[in-house]
């Protein structure tokens, strides 16, 4: 949470300097801030899926991070995973998803991803909140020494956020500012 | 309290020191340029095919910015946005098109919003048993605070198989005296027919929809899951479009326009008839 701080104070400087202008729009400048706050829990979610993901993780701090990463998204998240062979989505709650990935039968796995990502633009719900899509390539890696099998896969992750106005009370002050949860993640494993 | 705070301590730090990797750690795998050059949202569709953002994607041009649908951008995007491998729209068809779109005097763009463009799905719901396709037209409209998605129309092979009014001499008919016996072959045509559509109006249509969604809150038809998903527009004058995604190696891939027509009168209400597919 800690780490959200100064891109919680981005956003709130950028809202308080147009909230005057425009009640509800997103601006340019909020919006970009918005995406880089979306792009750092992102980061947060690539960077505990890759410890979840590797052998070298013990079981009880993979729980820990499984934990945190969890609290990224919003309630009912869901991840929809489909492959080349296997176009029907198959779904997964989050953590499912998770405890799916730290069971795998592998000797070595490494997951990195790759240096592209791709933020879509703001659109308003009903209920006044934003919805987004974040999009970015994950590779993955495993190998099983017994068998000599090496399994090799790159995946498109199109990672939903939703963007809140919240209130918070500081020194007796209510201080508004924008927060971003992850939603559901479709899956998609790529051709390239 | 020591040691809790220095446990606390190791727990946040031991993230930093595990052994995987996040996004953009060093050592990331580095995209040869076909990730760029995909079309991975259909929003990047919509940003691409109007110049409302960078080549590369990583900035986003609003109005009042130098290149905001600046028209030979727009010219080198929309070239990149149809399917080249597999679609067969030809050379000439793709010229006039951007002729059009990027006119000089009034060119045309796309609108997130102003409809003229619609999502069909191919589900899967459980149905008798049995896994069964469904098609879900869905169209975006203003709710609320904001916009959702709402499904328009559906098709479903059993429900169409079902309604099926005979014609010319094999449809039966209610008498045109039957109101001076009050209706009393009514019996007669309920019970006797299996196809009680004959008594219906010319102009009737089966709302499957309806029906859809009767089945749907009964219990007997259940959600399994997505296989297909494609867009129609009919946002820019005299032209149809379809867009479809295409995962396959090489730089033509993602969100492309794998069909083009141009329409002539009449020609939109026979395209949307064939693909709403509701007779």
């Amino acid at each position: 949470m800690k780490k959200y701080i100064p891109l919680f104070l981005l956003l709130f400087f950028a809202s308080a300097t147009i909230t005057l202008a425009q009640t509800d729009n997103i601006s340019p400048a909020r919006k970009q801030a918005i995406d880089s706050l979306a792009l750092e829990k992102v980061k947060d979610l690539s960077k505990y899926i890759s410890i979840i993901g590797s052998k070298e993780t013990q079981f009880s701090e993979a729980n820990r991070v499984m934990d945190r990463a969890e609290e990224l998204f919003a309630p009912d998240a869901e991840m929809g995973v489909s492959s080349l062979s296997r176009k029907e989505i198959a779904y997964y709650k989050v953590r499912n998803y998770f405890e799916r990935l730290m069971a795998l039968n592998y000797d070595k796995v490494n997951i990195t991803w790759y240096d592209i990502h791709y933020i879509s633009d703001l659109e308003r719900q009903p209920d006044g909140r934003y919805v987004g899509v974040i999009t970015v390539y994950q590779r993955f890696e495993g190998t099983s020494i017994e068998s000599g099998l090496n399994y090799r896969d790159t995946t498109k992750k199109d990672i939903t956020i939703y963007v809140e106005k919240k209130q918070t009370q500081i020194a007796g002050r209510t201080i508004e500012f924008w927060d971003v949860m992850l939603g559901d993640i479709r899956v998609t494993e790529t051709a390239a | 309290m020591r040691k809790v705070i220095i446990a606390i301590t190791l727990f946040i730090t031991s993230f930093g020191m595990a052994p995987g990797q996040g996004l953009f750690s060093p050592g990331s795998p580095k995209d040869d340029g076909k990730f760029a050059a995909s079309t991975k949202q259909v929003n990047q569709f919509f940003r691409r095919f109007n110049a409302e953002e960078s080549q590369d994607g990583m900035k986003r041009y609003y109005s009042g910015d130098a290149l905001f649908r600046d028209r030979e951008l727009r010219g080198k995007f929309i070239s990149i946005l149809f399917d080249n491998e597999t679609s067969g729209i030809s050379g000439e068809l793709k010229t006039e098109f951007m002729r059009d779109v990027l006119s000089e005097t009034q060119p045309q763009f796309l609108n997130f919003h102003e409809g003229e463009w619609f999502a069909e799905v191919v589900s899967v719901f459980q149905y008798k048993g049995r896994s069964e396709n469904v098609t879900l037209f869905l169209k975006i409209q203003p709710e609320g605070l904001g916009y959702e998605w709402v499904i328009d129309k559906v098709v479903f092979q059993p429900f169409k198989d079902i309604f099926n009014k005979p014609i010319g001499t094999d449809k039966s008919f209610i008498h045109p005296l039957s109101h001076e016996l009050g209706f009393m072959n009514l019996r007669k045509a309920f019970e006797n027919s299996n196809s009680p559509e004959s008594y219906t109006a010319k102009e009737y249509v089966p709302d499957y929809l309806t029906l859809f969604l009767y089945e749907l809150k009964k219990g007997s038809i259940k959600f399994e899951t997505i296989s297909d998903v494609k867009f129609h527009f009919f946002q820019i004058n005299n032209w149809y479009f379809e867009l479809d995604q295409f995962n396959r190696p090489g730089f033509n891939t993602g969100w492309l326009i794998g069909d083009l027509v141009k329409l002539k009168p009449g020609d939109k209400e026979t395209i949307l008839e064939f693909i709403y597919d509701q007779k």
